[in-house]
């Protein structure tokens, strides 16, 4: 058989990763920003509110003055900050005293409310704008498929990745949909907020996430929450190996070797999916797996050695009862409002896993720029992704969990502020007056 | 996608470094990724079975899922070849067969997902059809108040907050 296989290059291997991780949360910013730029070019008012936990402390009105509404905007995000820290906490709690499986069948439960409800909503919205002849019966019907095939999907059972990631996907846009229609100052300032809570939470000793990622560890367990992972890049250089009696293995070790020795474990075999989430913080950086593909390149030496999935620390994989059957699933934590732990890492298997609400609320970013103008859009996008490009390399360094908001959300609100007062009027000037460069 | 195309080759090729000669070919379609088959048919029977539930997405899912082995005829423990059922059925009638893996071939959940799915799409497509396209001629004012842009007025599902 063929035996000469190319030696794949750092950008294959680095460059696909990166991908993969890039074009789902393009996805899931793209479709917000689409909803958005057809659903609210009809409302009426920009300020027809949600009325949420996010507005408890002050309801925006288009009467207020600036700094009204730059208190109001204050107060809310604190109280929304307040009652994220307070779930997390309590979620805490619930994983110390053992209740996971209430955790898991709570997450389910509020996932499908948000594909139900959620989804259900937003179908209808562009219902009533395109006028669709649809039916009642089939509407219902159809809802109810989605919302439980996609409560299967990312909780209960293992199935297609595509199916899993494109739910996954799914969740973060319909929820940050909802978000955007926040009022203006209240957005900006709740994403400001949750950019510094997220760097508290995951970095300082004290923090929620940190905590429970700890106590998972510690236990060798599992914690439920609503985590993309992407797909791991298939190393070609492996040795081909048995892979479905290295499958089953669970590895329980902790990291004794705290430190990264650069000596990659040769052809063992992880799912990609069964991952644990020992999810967002702390070191769950993985045990970079070759995953063995059944190609007839065999090469005794170790070939192309990625530095992040040569990672030498080992994740608890999960093992719920004993039971080896894998699953696949990350069940989601916290209340509606706080679905995700944000945080970017990296799974079992090299492959790099973002939290579901660094989707969202990234999504959130650009929907509000969607609201202004194009210009915005592109503006923020970029500056999202050159930030989630920066949380990767910062990823690579460091080989532990991070913050995946602070970096994304800095550059996208500075670059938001400053397209909409500078470079917008350079732009139109440029354009009116027919200057091309 | 090499799996499927040279299950055999692989064995014969590289005896240094092929441990055990188990056929490495993979019966979902996230092949090294996904389940392996003894998990497989346990998961395609229940996804089989839940699909009742006014569920024809589910069997969709299932036929996606399991595409491979509807595709491809060299699954032997899961596609048993007419040899192997014949084999099966005079094994069975001297002794009583527990209900091993593979003593039910799961390429029946999964054909029954495919006949399951078509049947219920057949069904609620030529329902929403003839709804969609025969509006208020064919139903009379019985159409106003099933549409759904209506109804959802009426509700007032929209007017959330």
């Amino acid at each position: 058989m063929a035996e000469n296989k190319k030696p794949t290059s750092i950008l294959e291997s680095l460059g696909e990763e990166i991908v993969r991780i890039v074009a789902p949360v393009s996805i899931c910013m793209f479709m917000v920003v689409i909803l958005v730029s057809i659903l609210n070019s009809n409302s009426s008012s920009s300020y027809a509110t949600v009325g949420s936990i996010a507005t408890i402390a002050y309801n925006e009105s288009s009467s207020d003055t600036s700094w009204d509404k730059f208190i109001g905007a204050l107060l809310n995000s604190l109280v929304f900050v307040a009652v994220i820290t307070l779930a997390t906490f309590l979620m805490v709690l619930l994983f110390y005293l053992r209740c996971v499986k209430f955790l898991k069948y709570y997450m389910g439960f509020s996932a499908f409310v948000v594909l139900g409800f959620l989804g259900g909503e937003i179908a209808l919205f562009l219902i009533e704008d395109f006028s669709i002849p649809i039916d009642c019966f089939t509407f219902l019907v159809a809802l109810f498929n989605f919302a439980a095939v996609g409560v299967l999907a990312v909780f209960m059972s293992k199935m297609a990745i595509l199916v899993t990631q494109g739910y996954l996907v799914l969740i973060g846009m319909l929820v940050a949909y909802w978000f955007t229609l926040l009022p203006e100052w209240t957005t900006w300032a709740l994403l400001v907020a949750l950019a510094v809570y997220d760097l508290a939470a995951v970095l300082l000793p004290v923090g929620p996430l940190r905590l429970l990622v700890e106590l998972a560890i510690s236990r060798d367990e599992d914690i439920p929450a609503l985590v993309y992972e992407a797909r791991p890049v298939v190393n070609h250089d492996s040795n081909p190996r048995d892979l479905v009696q290295r499958r089953m293995r669970v590895w329980r070790e902790r990291n004794e070797t705290s430190d990264n020795r650069p000596v990659a474990v040769p052809d063992s075999v992880s799912d990609g999916n069964v991952v644990s989430e020992s999810n967002v913080d702390e070191i769950e950086t993985s045990n970079s797996y070759p995953i063995p593909i059944i190609s007839t390149a065999v090469r005794a030496e170790e070939g192309e050695v990625h530095p992040i999935r040569n990672a030498e620390l080992l994740v608890p994989l999960i093992d719920n009862g004993g039971n080896v059957q894998p699953h696949g699933v990350a069940e989601a934590s916290g209340s509606n409002e706080n679905l995700m732990l944000e945080g970017i890492g990296l799974g079992s298997s090299g492959a790099i896993k973002l939290g579901l609400g660094d989707f969202i609320f990234y999504s959130v970013l650009v929907g509000r720029a969607a609201m202004y103008d194009y210009m915005t859009v592109y503006a923020c996008y970029l500056a999202i992704v050159a930030g989630l490009g920066i949380t990767l390399m910062l990823l690579a360094i460091y080989q532990k969990a991070l913050p995946a908001l602070p970096v994304s959300i800095a550059l996208g609100i500075v670059f938001y502020f400053l397209t909409r007062l500078f470079l917008e009027v350079f732009v139109v000037q440029c354009s009116l007056n027919l200057l091309m460069f | 996608m090499e799996t499927s195309h040279n299950p055999n080759a692989n064995t014969n090729s590289n005896p240094n470094t092929i441990t055990s000669p188990i056929p490495v070919l993979w019966p979902t379609i996230d092949g090294s990724l996904g389940l392996s088959e003894e998990e497989s048919v346990s998961y395609a029977r229940r996804f089989y079975k839940f699909g009742f539930a006014l569920l024809p997405f589910l069997w969709a899912v299932n036929c996606f899922y399991f595409w491979p082995v509807l595709r491809s005829r060299s699954f032997p423990r899961i596609r048993p070849s007419f040899q192997t059922v014949t084999l099966m059925l005079e094994f069975s009638r001297s002794i009583t067969l527990e209900d091993t893996p593979f003593s039910r071939p799961f390429i029946i959940d999964i054909v029954g997902s495919a006949i399951g799915f078509g049947v219920s799409m057949a069904i609620i497509s030529s329902w929403a059809l003839t709804f969609s396209i025969g509006g208020e001629r064919l139903f009379g004012p019985v159409w106003d108040k099933l549409v759904m842009y209506n109804l959802a007025d009426k509700l007032g599902l929209t007017g959330w907050s």
